[in-house]
C-alpha cells in the first residue's frame, strides 16, 4: 500500500439532462483539488467533451507552453450523451493536451469505462495540471464522494499488470471489478514522445482487464512527465437513466431500433461483431490503399496472410461480448485470448491481446512488411502494455526501415538493429529498447519529424528524400491509409487540425472510386461537412463507428447515402432527448464548427495553424521513387496524357516523375484554396472574424490571436 | 463504351453487373449499383445485362475509416 | 429445462394470462407490462413468450443474463444496465421493456399465467435436456 498524501471529500453533483455542471481540477505540484462550475456559456459555445477540454486548456497555457511545462494540462471530458447505455458507442472520453510531437493541442478519443464512471461520480470534466515530485495515483470514489492521492512507486509499470493490480485493489469482490476503471500508460511512454494512455474496462467473462487507447499525440508521455502513474475511478450502480435524460422514451426507442439493425445487418455488412475494424484489411489492399513498406505501395499479394479470415479463424475469440462500454452492440473490441508471448520481459507468458484493430494490422503488419499474424499480435501486445501509440510507432518504424533500405542509415547507426522490412524480431527488439530507454529505441521514440533532423545532422542523410518519405504533418505520424490517388483525402489528412489522421474525414471511396466529388468545390464541400459532422462525436461523448459501419437497408434510397441520414437523425434525437434542447441536423454542424474553428485558432496561437503547416509529404500525394512510378506506370502515363496533354513516350522516367509531381502539387495548392474559402479562412488558413461572428465565436480572446495574422 | 462512375469503360457483349464488378476488382461488399439511374439489387447482379452506352454507378458506401 | 408452451387451438384470446402476468410482477392491468403477449391473426391466437433459447446470454453487454438451475433464462437486475441490446437482438421479439423500468423483463416460466388460463391453453413443460 502506498502512503495516502491527500484525502479530499466532495458531494457528487447530481446530473441534470446530461451535465453534472461540475468539473474537477487537480494541481499536482501543490496537491490542490478544486471544483469548477460548468457555465451556461461553456455549454452553449463548446457543448462538452473536446469542447470543454480545449476551453480549459486554452486558459491553462500560453503560446510558450510546451508539453513538459508544468502549466500544460491533460484535460478529459465525456460529453452530455456519454454514459447513456441504450445506444451503441456511448462511452467515449475525449482528452486534450499540448503534444510533445506537435507543440499544439492534440485531441484523442477513447472507449473504456473511465469517462462515463467519472461523470457519474459527478464530474463533467477533469483537469490535471502541474507536476508531482513523486510517482502517484489518483483514486476517485464516485459513490462516497472521495478523492485520494497515493504514492505509487511500488506498483508495476506496464499497463496489463498495473491495471489488474489496481482493479483488484479497489474492487471489493469479483462482481465489483466492472465498477473500477484505470487510466495508465507503460514503460515505453517514459522514453518516447509517442506514449499513450490505456483506459481499462473489466471483462467479467474473460476475467481480465481490457483496454482501449487514447493513443495519439503523446498523452502517455505527458502523464508520465507529471509523474502520474494511474487514475482510478470507481462507481457502482450504472443504470440507463443516470444522465437524467429529458425524454427517456425516445432514447429507448432509437436504441432498440439501432440494436435491431445491428442484429439483422452486421453479418451482411461489415462483420464488426466478428472482426471489428480489421475487417477492411483485404479490401484496402485490393483497392491499393493499404500502406505497405512505408506507404510505398498500396497493397501486397501477401496481405492474404493477415486477412480478416485468418484472424477470425485462428486467433480471435468469438461469441463473447466485446463492447468497450455498456450497450455497444457493435462490440468491435476484439481480442486474442491465451496468446503466448515469445520475446521480451513477458516471454513464455500467456496474455490477452486487445486487437488487432485495422490500424494495427495495417501499420504493424503491411506497413512494416510483416505479413505474420502472430508477430502482429505480439507487437500489438507490447505497444499496448508499454503504453506506446502503435500508429505513431508503426509509421515511424516504417520510415526508419525505408531510410535503411535506401542507404540513408546503416545497421550500425541503428545500434546493430537490422530494421529491414519484414523483420518483426527487430521491430519487437526496438519496442523492448523503447521500454528500457536504451539504444536506438530511445532515438526512434522521438517521432518522424525529429528523426528526419537527427538522420540528416548525425548520419548525413539526404534531407529532401527524408522530407518526401517521412510520413508526418505538423509533427504527428500518419494514420494507416495510402491515398496517392485521392486528392480530397490528401487534404483530409494534411489539413486535419491536430495532425494527419482520419477522424476528420475519410473520403477515399467517394473521391477515388465513386468519383462523386470531382471538382475542387465538391471536394471542399466534403472537407467542410465531414470534419464538422465528425467533430460532433467528440463533443457529446460518442463513438464514430456506429454511425456508418452499419447502415439501414434503405440507406441507398436517400439523397446522400454517404452521410447515412437516418443515423444522423438518431443523433439529433438522442441529443435532444438527453439535454431537452431542440437542435436539428444543421444546428448540429454549427455546434461542431464552433469547436472546430476554436481549435484551429488555438493552433494558430501555438504557432502552427497556417497554410505552411497544411502541406503533406509527397509520398502521400504521388510516386517519390522510380519503383513507385513503375509500380503503376500505366496509370501515371495515362494521367500524363489526359491531365497534362503530355506524351509519356517522349519522356524519360525522371521527367515523367517530375511532371507528375508538378501537376499534383499544383492540384494540392488549388485544393487548399478551395477548402480555405469553404471553411471561411484566409488564403493563409486563418479563420476570419466574419466567419467566427457567423457562428457566434467572435470571442475577444480569439480575435486577438487572429487579427495580427489577417 | 459504357460509363462506370463517370469514366469511360470498354463494353463487351454479354456483360452482366456481376462480370463488370469482377473486372473492375470491385470486391468491397457494401456497394450500391445503379444502371442508368435504376437501382439493381444484389440478387440481380448475375442476371442484369449491361448494354452498350449504359451509365453505371457503383457507389462504395464507406466514409468511415 | 422449463419452458412455457401455448396450445393455439385452445386459446380464445381472453388475455387473462397477460393480466395475471402484469398484475403479479408490476401491479398493473396494462398489457405492456406482461411477459406474454397474445397476438390475434385471422381469428387464431398466437402467444409471444420466451422460448428460453438463451441467445441473449452471450450478447448481453453487462453479463447480466444467465440460465438458472431450472434452465430458465433470467436477468440479474442488479447487474443489468438497461441497454436494451437484448430487446433488439431477440429473434422471437419476447424481451420486453417499458420506459419507466430500469431493466427489461421476460417470461421466467413461473406458471402464474397457465394457472390463470380458463381454457388450459398454457402449460409449463419440463424437459430433462440440460442446456449449457
Amino acid at each position: 500500500m502506498g502512503t495516502i498524501i491527500k484525502d479530499y471529500s466532495y458531494t457528487p453533483a447530481k446530473i441534470k439532462h446530461g451535465y453534472s455542471g461540475k468539473s474537477l481540477y487537480i494541481n499536482l505540484s501543490d496537491l490542490r483539488i478544486e471544483q469548477k462550475e460548468i457555465t451556461e456559456f461553456m455549454k452553449e459555445k463548446f457543448t462538452g467533451g473536446k469542447g470543454f477540454d480545449l476551453w480549459y486548456l486554452w486558459h491553462a497555457v500560453t503560446p510558450e507552453t510546451r508539453w513538459d511545462s508544468p502549466e500544460n494540462e491533460i484535460v478529459m471530458s465525456v460529453g452530455p450523451l456519454g454514459g447513456i447505455t441504450q445506444y451503441a458507442g456511448t462511452g467515449k472520453t475525449l482528452l486534450c493536451s499540448i503534444s510533445p510531437l506537435t507543440d499544439i493541442p492534440i485531441d484523442s478519443n477513447v472507449g473504456g469505462y473511465f469517462g462515463p464512471l467519472l461523470k457519474f461520480s459527478g464530474w463533467d470534466a477533469f483537469e490535471l495540471q502541474g507536476k508531482s515530485d513523486r510517482e502517484i495515483l489518483i483514486f476517485i470514489d464516485g459513490n462516497n464522494g472521495r478523492i485520494q492521492i497515493e504514492e505509487a512507486g511500488e506498483y508495476p509499470e506496464d499497463s496489463h499488470l498495473l491495471a489488474e493490480a489496481l482493479t483488484k485493489k479497489f474492487a471489493e469482490d469479483e462482481d465489483d471489478m466492472v465498477n473500477v476503471s484505470v487510466v495508465c500508460s507503460g514503460s515505453g511512454a517514459k522514453h518516447s514522445y509517442m506514449g499513450m494512455l490505456n483506459f481499462s474496462f473489466y471483462d467479467p467473462r474473460r476475467k481480465v482487464c481490457r483496454f482501449k487507447q487514447a493513443a495519439r499525440g503523446g498523452l502517455g508521455t505527458i502523464m508520465h512527465d507529471k509523474k502520474v502513474k494511474a487514475l482510478v475511478v470507481k462507481y457502482r450502480g450504472v443504470k440507463p437513466n443516470l444522465n437524467d435524460p429529458a425524454d427517456i422514451a425516445t432514447i429507448n426507442k432509437v436504441g432498440v431500433k439501432y440494436h435491431k439493425e445491428m442484429h439483422d445487418l452486421d453479418q451482411k455488412q461489415n462483420k464488426m461483431r466478428q472482426i471489428g475494424t480489421a475487417n477492411t484489411v483485404m479490401i484496402m489492399s485490393q483497392y491499393d490503399l493499404l500502406p505497405t513498406r512505408n506507404f510505398q505501395t498500396g497493397g501486397d499479394p501477401e496481405t492474404v496472410k493477415i486477412s480478416p479470415q485468418v484472424f477470425i479463424n485462428e486467433w480471435l475469440t468469438q461469441g463473447l461480448h466485446d463492447g468497450c462500454w455498456y450497450g455497444c452492440t457493435m462490440a468491435c473490441a476484439k481480442c486474442a485470448d491465451h496468446f503466448l508471448i515469445t520475446t521480451g520481459p513477458y516471454a513464455g507468458q500467456r496474455v490477452t491481446v486487445d486487437g488487432p484493430e485495422y490500424e494495427c494490422a495495417a501499420g504493424l503488419g503491411a506497413n512494416l512488411g510483416v505479413f505474420d499474424p502472430q508477430a502482429i499480435l505480439e507487437e500489438n501486445f507490447y505497444c499496448d502494455t508499454y503504453g506506446i501509440d502503435l500508429i505513431s510507432f508503426a509509421t515511424c518504424t516504417a520510415f526508419i526501415m525505408e531510410c535503411h533500405q535506401r542507404g540513408q542509415i546503416t545497421k550500425e547507426q541503428m545500434g546493430g538493429l537490422d530494421l529491414r522490412f519484414g523483420n518483426s524480431h527487430a521491430v519487437l527488439e526496438l519496442l523492448h529498447q523503447m521500454s528500457r530507454g536504451e539504444g536506438f529505441g530511445r532515438i526512434a521514440g522521438l517521432g518522424v519529424r525529429n528523426l528526419k533532423r537527427v538522420f540528416v545532422e548525425k548520419f548525413g542523410a539526404d534531407p529532401k528524400l527524408l522530407q518526401d518519405i517521412g510520413m508526418e504533418v505538423k509533427g504527428l505520424e500518419y494514420a494507416e491509409y495510402a491515398h496517392k490517388e485521392s486528392l480530397a483525402q490528401q487534404g483530409g489528412f494534411a489539413m486535419a487540425t491536430k495532425g494527419p489522421q482520419h477522424d476528420e474525414a475519410w473520403l477515399i471511396f467517394m473521391d477515388m472510386v465513386n468519383k462523386q466529388i470531382p471538382t475542387f468545390e465538391d471536394k471542399a464541400n466534403a472537407l467542410y461537412y465531414f470534419p464538422m459532422f465528425r467533430t460532433w462525436f467528440g463533443l457529446v461523448g460518442l463513438c464514430k463507428l456506429p454511425w456508418n459501419d452499419i447502415v439501414p437497408t434503405d440507406n441507398h434510397k436517400t439523397d446522400s447515402p454517404a452521410k447515412v441520414p437516418e443515423h444522423v437523425q438518431n443523433y439529433v434525437d438522442l441529443f435532444n432527448a438527453v439535454t431537452g434542447k431542440n437542435i436539428d441536423k444543421e444546428e448540429l454542424i454549427v455546434q461542431s464548427e464552433r469547436v472546430y474553428q476554436f481549435q484551429r485558432v488555438f493552433s494558430v496561437r501555438m504557432g502552427k495553424g497556417e497554410r505552411k503547416d497544411d502541406y503533406a509529404p509527397y509520398r502521400s500525394m504521388g510516386p517519390v521513387t522510380r519503383e513507385e512510378y513503375l509500380s503503376r506506370q500505366e496509370l501515371y502515363d495515362k494521367q500524363l496524357r489526359e491531365f497534362q496533354k503530355l506524351d509519356p513516350e517522349t519522356m524519360d522516367l525522371d521527367e515523367k516523375i517530375a511532371a507528375t509531381r508538378r501537376y499534383r502539387e499544383d492540384q494540392y495548392e488549388q485544393l487548399l484554396d478551395a477548402v480555405y474559402r469553404r471553411r471561411g479562412w484566409t488564403e493563409n488558413g486563418i479563420p476570419t472574424p466574419e466567419r467566427l461572428k457567423a457562428i457566434g465565436m467572435d470571442l475577444p480572446e480569439l480575435l486577438e490571436v487572429i487579427e495580427p495574422k489577417l | 463504351m459504357i460509363k462506370v462512375n463517370t469514366e469511360d469503360y470498354p463494353w463487351h457483349a454479354g456483360m452482366t453487373v456481376r462480370a463488370l464488378l469482377d473486372e473492375k476488382l470491385f470486391t468491397f461488399r457494401h456497394i450500391i449499383v445503379r444502371v442508368n439511374g435504376e437501382f439493381v439489387p444484389e440478387e440481380d447482379y448475375v442476371s442484369t445485362m449491361i448494354q452498350d452506352g449504359d451509365d453505371v454507378m457503383v457507389l462504395h458506401l464507406m466514409a468511415g475509416g | 429445462m422449463k419452458v412455457l408452451t401455448h396450445k393455439q387451438e385452445l386459446c380464445t384470446g381472453c388475455l387473462e394470462c397477460e393480466l395475471a402476468c402484469s398484475r403479479t410482477y408490476f401491479k398493473t392491468d396494462d398489457r405492456n407490462y406482461s411477459a406474454i403477449r397474445i397476438i390475434e391473426n385471422n381469428r387464431t391466437f398466437h402467444a409471444r413468450k420466451c422460448t428460453q433459447c438463451g441467445e441473449c446470454i452471450d450478447m448481453c453487454t453487462a453479463n447480466a443474463i444467465y440460465r438458472d438451475r431450472n434452465g430458465v433464462v433470467r436477468i440479474d437486475k442488479k447487474k443489468c444496465v438497461g441497454c436494451l441490446g437484448c430487446v433488439g437482438f431477440c429473434t422471437e421479439l419476447v424481451m420486453f421493456y417499458a420506459d419507466d423500468l430500469e431493466v427489461p423483463f421476460k417470461c421466467i416460466a413461473c406458471d402464474i399465467c397457465s394457472k390463470a388460463c380458463p381454457e388450459g391453453a398454457l402449460e409449463i413443460l419440463v424437459s430433462r435436456v440440460k442446456e449449457n
